[in-house]
């Protein structure tokens, strides 16, 4: 026991002694989270401010003064101009260089053709509009142009026919829990994040701690020392825990904070919605997932000859989780299959997702966490004996 | 009591396939050390000398239960490294060849970490590292990171921390490879006194003048096989006419055409 300790206090110490460590592994990864989702927050607000703030120019003939007037009523900016100077080819031309959002054609005397809707020989008019959908601001014209449209003609149908045209009246009542729509959201979006981040940590210390001792010949003056291999394995396997755990839980800070900014714009989300409950949950899984991760990583790194085939082989490793992340970041909902929560790092992406959406299973929490130590003990078992294998520690 | 006999050990490794690419070889097994026997008596160094691929290291391996012997035993101070692994461990200082301590710590840091794993009491740990510090000139150097040390100086430091348990038995796998002229004279020299304290030193090495200089024994390896085990007096006087680097071509050149016939 008190070699684990000296063990895991060089390790530790390592990490937390090495500013660039420090900053890598501990900061780096909180930081640039925020910094990402901020930034990316802001980038949605502004382009929907952008598009709803700009003012759309629109070229019409024979357009009706009252859909002119409600146009120009409406929220949207809008600058008409009529096709008097130009023609309906350089407009279309202009759309399309997307210097005009949108082009309107009524036929002559729409109104007075309107009115005979009821003579022998009527033909329907027609109407036509032009606009770029590749264009943003053009898009939005249409949008806006086209619901101005279809309440004019349902104006005009009321005048015809009177109100026997209202079928049904319906009525819009919003029935949904605010905190479920958030953390719907979180539960998409975090579970994967973690497993990212506990890797990343893991991974920038784990080949360096293990393989790094192999590649400078130390591992020979620590296996000459009377300490038991699974000292050894122990007391790193520990150190490289806790620094992992503190390098997600930097990038759990970083996420916390930016969802606001990310989401903000939408105003759908906001992370008050969990309580000490959820958070001490979040906290354990974390604990056992990180004690399993890099439990595997330095399985890996005892086994590989040097500190970069060591990187190599964690990869696949790596890229199966985040497949397995994501995955079930897609269902949105953790699966209530007991057998789910004794496949590792799948049950905690599933534990996550329902402590996130308030659906608990305590069982389901208990084998999470028991399944992961027992996981946990077969890698240091596992580890012990890589450590204690000539063939491994000693290959040429 | 002091004494380390190395009884007719043998170990064979299995070659990967890159490996018999690089040494050009179909054989699929390397006898790395085959039957090999000496005694280490104290107060006196014994040199181990081959040229590379000779078995040398794995020879020094085994002694220090870093890898098991297929056949035969080794007995450090009577202790088996095949029953005895811990009791061995606790009484050899082994230094691997090429080590590189991690760059991050001071010698400071590892001397201690080094002596907590030994299980050296605290008290003592400051006394022994006043005494090897002072004795390799590394007191001034003791809180620069190993990084920023020469390499005379990390050599050094290499060395001290072997043999922070004070150990009976020096196993020292080419200490001087490397090393400038002063520096390696300051590790022999070194030798020199562990040898004069009644310890018991093993070295391995390529180079002739350490052996004629510094050695009471030899065993000259070649090919995993011993070819020559003796005092240096009696090597000297049995082959009058030729110096050590003489027999020792002689031996390489013999053995060489032995394998090819
Ligand atoms: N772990 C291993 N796996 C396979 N072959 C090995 C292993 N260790 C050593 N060998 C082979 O055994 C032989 C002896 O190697 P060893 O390292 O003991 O020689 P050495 O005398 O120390 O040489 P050098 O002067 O190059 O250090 C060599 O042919 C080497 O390739
Ligand atoms: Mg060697």
């Amino acid at each position: 026991m008190r070699n684990v300790l000296t063990v895991f206090k060089k390790e530790f110490y390592r990490v937390i002694t090495d500013k660039r460590l420090i900053f890598t592994a501990i900061l780096l990864p909180g930081l640039a989270i925020y910094v990402m989702y901020s930034l990316m927050g802001n980038a949605i607000g502004n382009e929907v401010e952008d598009i709803s703030s700009h003012k759309m120019i629109i070229y019409t003939e024979n357009m009706p003064d009252d859909l002119h007037d409600a146009i120009v009523d409406g929220t949207t900016p809008v600058e008409f101009h009529d096709l008097s100077d130009i023609t309906v080819d350089d407009v279309k031309d202009k759309i399309y260089a997307g210097d005009i959002d949108l082009l309107i054609v009524f036929p002559e005397d729409f109104e007075t053709v309107l009115d005979g809707y009821q003579d022998v020989d009527y033909v329907i008019p027609s109407v036509s509009v032009y606009y770029n959908p590749s264009e943003k601001y053009s898009e939005n014209s249409y949008y806006v142009v086209t619901s101005f449209l279809g309440n004019y003609g349902y104006s005009i149908n009321l005048d015809r026919h009177g109100d026997d045209l209202t079928i049904f009246n319906t009525s819009l009542e919003k029935v949904f829990d605010e905190n479920k729509e958030s953390a719907r959201g979180f539960a998409m979006l975090l579970p994967m994040l973690i497993i990212m981040f506990l890797f990343s940590g893991a991974m920038s210390i784990g080949p360096d701690s293990i393989a790094g001792e192999k590649e400078r010949g130390t591992i020979a003056t620590l296996l000459v020392t009377p300490i038991k291999r699974g000292e050894l394995a122990i007391g790193k396997v520990l150190s490289l825990s806790v620094i992992s755990l503190m390098s997600a839980t930097s990038s759990f800070i970083g996420i916390m904070f930016s969802l606001p900014n990310l989401m903000g714009s939408s105003g759908e989300m906001s992370n008050g919605i969990y309580g000490i409950k959820e958070y001490v949950l979040i906290f354990l899984v974390l604990l056992a997932t990180v004690l399993v991760i890099v439990g595997l990583i330095s399985m890996i790194s005892a086994y590989a000859k040097n500190i970069k085939e060591a990187s190599m082989l964690i990869l696949p490793l790596y890229f199966v989780s985040i497949i397995v992340a994501v995955s079930s970041m897609f269902s949105g909902e953790a699966s209530s299959s007991l057998v789910t929560y004794v496949i590792p790092i799948y049950s905690s992406i599933n534990m996550l997702v329902s402590i996130l959406m308030f659906e608990t299973v305590p069982l389901h929490l208990i084998v999470m966490i028991a399944s992961s130590l027992v996981y946990v003990a077969i890698l240091i078992f596992i580890i012990n004996k890589l450590f204690q294998s000539e063939k491994v520690m000693f290959s040429k | 009591m002091n004494t380390l006999e190395v009884k007719n050990i043998k170990k064979t490794f299995k070659l990967s396939r890159k490996q018999r690419k690089l040494d050009k070889t179909d054989e699929k097994y390397k006898v790395a050390v085959n039957d090999l026997s000496f005694t280490a008596y104290p107060g006196e160094i014994f040199g181990l000398l081959g040229p590379n691929g000779a078995g040398k290291t794995t020879c020094l391996r085994t002694i220090s239960t870093l890898i098991k012997p297929d056949e035969g035993d080794i007995f450090v101070g009577g202790s088996s490294v095949i029953t005895d692994s811990f009791e061995v461990r606790s009484k050899i200082g082994f230094l691997t060849s090429e080590l590189k301590l991690e760059d991050h710590f001071t010698p400071n840091y590892l001397f201690t970490y080094f002596s907590r794993l030994h299980g050296i009491l605290e008290e003592d740990i400051e006394k022994n590292r006043n005494e090897l510090f002072k004795r390799f000139g590394i007191d001034e150097f003791m809180e620069v990171k190993v990084g920023d040390l020469s390499s005379g100086m990390k050599q050094k430091t290499s060395i001290a921390i072997s043999l922070v348990h004070n150990p009976n038995f020096i196993i020292f796998d080419e200490p001087t490879n490397g090393l400038d002229v002063l520096t390696a004279r300051s590790v022999t020299d070194y030798l020199i006194d562990l040898k004069n304290q009644g310890k018991t030193v093993i070295l391995s090495t390529h180079i002739l003048s350490v052996v004629e200089k510094l050695c009471n024994r030899v065993g000259i390896i070649i090919n995993g096989k011993m070819k020559v085990n003796d005092t240096i007096e009696n090597v000297k006087n049995s082959h009058p006419s030729k110096d050590l680097e003489e027999l020792f071509f002689d031996l390489v050149k013999e053995e060489e055409e032995g394998v090819l016939l």
